[in-house]
């Protein structure tokens, strides 16, 4: 395969750089090990910050962070809710930083109103009784499945090559210049090449270890950050906690749901990411404090992701810089390969334009970055992954007569229907590979519910066979995966009640359908 | 002097039983054939995720696990490694008796069940196209486990709209261990268009003859080319034999059904003839939780509600089959798992970061499922410093420890044989 610019990392940078250069008329490939958003990109808050966040330890980064998230309220309304946000103080809370927190915000140009205590709590009622101080914000929330994938079709529209499940294993280099990538199938094993003029490293938290196979160097640390989702949305805006960032301070709604978060645990190997029942533990306990409900929700489930933070001294952990680190390797003797990471999913785009201006450059490329005034495309791709969002049209359709054929719900928990997995599939499938049942899952709220897959799992699995896009025995070790993807989630909550909820799964998958044993023989 | 009534209703009655699954279910079956005067409470909704097979023992958990073909040779080496598990205590032939008891009150009640020639525990199909092995299978299925044995031609069938049950799916997955099985899907008849197709509407039209006739007309082509045919189990709550033999009939071929997803028929079908009339047990069945059990030396007391009315029960021995989480039996207190009703000491792991594996499938099993409470050799509860409880109470099913029934296959086997032994020591003594 050849291709002028390959790009690796399907997160959002590296779909939002695809489709920067695509749109200046630059051919690319973009490939992922995983599948699009399955790093940090799919693991995060889905915050568009005001930028009010990094006023004390990174002024630069909130000044990013507030004329990029107007920039995006206005080119991708789709993938917004446009909440707005408040930063509220509780009684521990130190009063030099309250005093100092409009002053900061005023300094970055950040927008920031006081609210008196008593209509703080009219407007979020979920909130501590004791608030004693409280600003308004411009936050915002977004969904990185939607804007990833959006992003990704119109790079699509726009030429670009999208390759899932396939990694990067080595390259092929000549006196500085890379002629060639080594590319693993992660599903067949196949390995096969890809001739780029322009090499884009934008594989997040993996970064270092893309630049090493290049030769080049890069010292980075993994920063771990695990999330809860609650079962219903308990607040209507963003709510951070007015103090220094620390852990379980920020709590977000989305759709039908919301998160809390996050930690910040330093973590020296990316194989497994998964939240730790002690990160769970202390992500409610903190949060309760500013959101009492939170001590007694329900969860759906927890997630972790990996911020790929890359080292410029001593620091370490919080401290670190959040803002992204772009860098050419011209240094290092390469002429054609480039490294971005780092950075706020809020950034994204100037992140990705910042890149492009330089692949563009050294592939004598004129035309400007289009990002910046061109509105994002809406696309089916990421139509379905807002909670609450499939309910809703689902709800609006029905007031229109018509065949309700097609309409079977395949997740009951958050009204999948097997229309939309069609257009799920067949967006799959337009990629050149057949759908996996985590990338259905991704690309949708399937399995995200309160079942968490104990049915929606066979029913997908079920309707795929029907359609002919399952066959053989894949449908099996599919499902197990699924399935433990999820569980991934679900065991550090496990508590009373998601006892109750794994053990009616067990009960499913192992007492009655043998999954844990089917394929053992019987002893002679 | 005789402790004041609660209520105006109040019902004496030798044994109380708490819980309405399996065990439950068990327990007051045997008590009915030896004349103990019994109240059952509980909610029976669970029964309708069982499969309606009756499970002994295949699989001895571990990396690898061990399946056993014959379960009593199973249950022998389980015993071996796990001295503490419930089948401890029993010998062969109570579980012999106990199952032979249990099926013939099904039987009476419309369910017939067919064990083995052998002792080799037999196949299901089930929905996910895997095979699951267990002792006693239902007629309405049994031919399939027949087919299964016999590796004939299966033609499976599902419904379009009909969801969790996919014969394509079934088919391409079991075709490695049956290579004559095929799957294929059919409109059901006046429904060609719906959506979301439910259970009872279908096995509610299948009663109208002509819906019969034109469903069979649809089956016909996929039944020709093959030796038995699956379906999903769509046929009444109560008149399922005589529907099948219609089918069977009309086609020339065995017929089977396979429990889809949820709900479970075959599961509901178990608790409509443990409940049903004419059949059921004859006792009081309370279809209600309760909390609140007192003891003093003539027993147990409790209250339960009948409409809107209290009613006051008194019970000289009591039964404890409440099961686990689901059944809500155990629950979990400041991180630590706990017995609902009586606060009986649950063995279990030390902390809640040893409760579970990272893979959802170990096939050692997570640990929590392991907990449960710790009994004498006639299944009485002990308390905390190893002396039985109570010597009038005793306990049953899913709630002993040392036992893992999902990974064992060995949930109703359990169930049966806990209460078997429990009814006949408290009709001992």
């Amino acid at each position: 395969m050849e291709t002028q610019a390959l790009i690796i990392g399907g997160g959002t940078t590296g779909t939002g750089i695809a489709r920067d250069l695509a749109l200046r008329g630059i051919s690319c490939i973009l490939i992922d090990k995983k599948d699009i958003n399955a790093g940090a990109s799919g693991a995060n808050h889905g915050l568009l910050h005001s930028g009010a966040r990094y006023i004390l330890k990174d002024s630069e980064t909130a000044v990013e962070c507030r004329q990029e998230s107007l920039l995006l309220k206005r080119l991708a309304p789709h993938c917004m809710e446009d909440t707005g946000g408040l930063f509220v103080a509780l009684p521990e809370d130190d009063d030099t930083y309250i005093a100092r927190f409009p002053e900061l915000c005023r300094t970055c140009g950040i927008d920031c109103q006081p609210v008196d205590a008593a209509q703080a709590l009219h407007m979020e009622p979920c909130l501590a009784p004791d608030v004693k101080a409280v600003f308004a914000v411009r936050d915002a929330v977004v969904d990185p499945f939607s804007l990833s994938l959006d992003n990704a079709a119109d790079a699509q529209a726009n030429g670009t090559r999208i390759l899932r499940n396939a990694r990067v294993e080595g390259f092929i280099s000549h006196k500085g210049r890379i002629q060639a990538a080594r590319i693993r199938d992660t599903r067949t094993g196949d390995t096969f090449q890809i001739e780029a003029c322009q090499y884009i490293n934008a594989t997040g938290a993996w970064a270092d270890k893309v630049a090493a196979m290049a030769g080049a160097h890069i010292s980075m640390l993994y920063s771990k950050g695990s999330l809860l989702i609650t079962q219903s949305r308990i607040n209507t805006r963003v709510i951070n906690r007015l103090r220094p960032a620390a852990d379980a301070d920020i709590l977000v709604p989305g759709g039908t749901v919301s998160i809390i978060g996050t930690t910040s645990l330093e973590i020296d190997n990316l194989d497994d990411i998964r939240p730790t029942m002690d990160e769970v533990d202390t992500i409610i306990q903190q949060g309760a404090v500013m959101v009492p409900a939170l001590a007694t929700t329900r969860y759906i489930r927890a997630y972790a992701g990996v911020r790929p933070l890359v080292k410029n001294g001593g620091d370490a952990g919080r401290a670190v810089s959040r803002n992204y680190t772009l860098k050419d390797h011209e240094s290092e003797g390469l002429e054609n390969f480039v490294t971005i990471t780092g950075g706020k999913l809020t950034t994204y785009r100037l992140m990705a334009e910042k890149t492009a201006d330089i692949v563009a450059r050294r592939l004598n490329n004129r035309h400007p970055c289009r990002t910046a005034d061109l509105p994002l495309p809406s696309s089916s791709k990421g139509a379905w992954t807002e909670p609450g969002k499939a309910p809703r049209s689902r709800a609006a359709r029905a007031q229109s007569p018509g065949p309700s054929s097609g309409n079977t719900l395949i997740c009951e928990c958050e009204m999948v229907s097997e229309s939309m997995v069609d257009r799920i599939v067949d967006s799959l499938k337009a990629e050149g590979r057949p759908p996996a049942l985590t990338e259905v899952g991704q690309r949708s709220r399937i399995g995200k519910g309160p079942c968490q897959g104990t049915f929606c799992s066979f029913r997908l699995a079920a309707y795929l066979y029907r359609t002919g896009d399952l066959s053989g025995d894949q449908g099996l070790s599919q499902i197990r995966e699924f399935v433990n993807e999820r569980w991934k989630g679900l065991m550090p909550l496990v508590r009373d009640r998601e006892l109750v909820r794994m053990e009616l799964q067990e009960s499913f998958l192992c007492g009655l359908f043998n999954m844990d044993a089917d394929g053992w023989t019987p002893n002679p | 002097m005789d402790p004041k009534p609660m209520t105006d209703t109040v019902i004496h009655t030798q044994l109380a039983v708490i819980g309405s699954g399996m065990a439950g279910m068990a327990a007051a079956i045997f008590a009915r054939n030896r004349g103990i005067t019994t109240v059952q409470v509980g909610r029976t909704s669970e029964m309708s995720f069982a499969s309606g097979c009756l499970d002994l023992f295949s699989t001895l958990p571990g990396h690898p696990p061990r399946v056993f073909a014959d379960p009593f040779e199973g249950i022998a080496a389980l015993v071996k490694a796990r001295p503490k598990h419930p089948y401890a205590h029993v010998t062969q032939d109570q579980i012999r008796n106990g199952f032979q008891e249990f099926t013939r009150f099904m039987a009476q009640a419309g369910i017939c069940f067919h064990g083995p020639d052998r002792d080799v525990n037999q196949q299901m199909i089930t929905p996910a196209g895997t095979l699951k092995p267990t002792w006693q299978v239902p007629a309405a299925m049994i031919a399939g486990a027949r087919a299964v044995a016999e590796n004939q031609r299966i033609g499976l069938v599902d419904i379009q709209g009909l969801k969790g049950f996919g014969a394509r799916q079934m088919a391409q997955t079991l075709k490695t261990k049956l290579p004559g099985i095929t799957g294929a899907t059919i409109a059901f008849p006046g429904r060609e268009t719906a959506g979301d197709l439910m259970y009872e509407r279908l096995a509610w039209d299948l009663e109208t003859p002509a819906v019969m006739d034109r469903f069979i007309q649809r089956l016909r082509p996929h039944a020709d080319p093959v030796e038995v045919l699956g379906l999903p189990a769509v046929l009444s709550l109560y008149r399922f034999e005589a529907q099948r033999r219609v089918l069977e009939q009309a086609l020339g071929r065995p017929v089977f059904e396979i429990p889809t997803l949820s709900p479970s028929v075959t599961g509901m079908r178990m608790k409509e003839a443990f409940l049903g009339k004419p059949g059921g047990t004859g006792h009081h069945h309370f279809p209600v939780a309760v909390s609140g059990i007192t003891r003093d030396r003539d027993g147990f007391g409790f209250l339960v509600t009948r409409g809107q009315e209290p009613v006051e029960i008194r019970a000289r021995y009591l039964i404890l089959a409440t099961g686990r989480f689901l059944g809500q039996g155990l629950g979990v207190t400041a991180d630590r798992i706990t017995e609902r009703l009586f606060n009986l000491p649950v063995t279990q792991p030390s902390g809640r970061a040893g409760w579970l594996c990272r893979d959802f499938f170990d096939p050692e099993g997570h640990p929590v499922n392991r907990a449960g409470i710790e009994t004498d050799g006639f299944f009485r509860p002990l308390d905390a410093a190893g002396s039985v409880f109570d010597s009038r109470m005793y306990a049953a099913g899913s709630i002993l420890a040392h036992q893992d029934w999902k990974r064992e296959k060995s949930g109703s086997g359990i169930a049966i044989a806990s209460a078997f032994r429990t009814v006949s020591h408290l009709t001992s003594s």
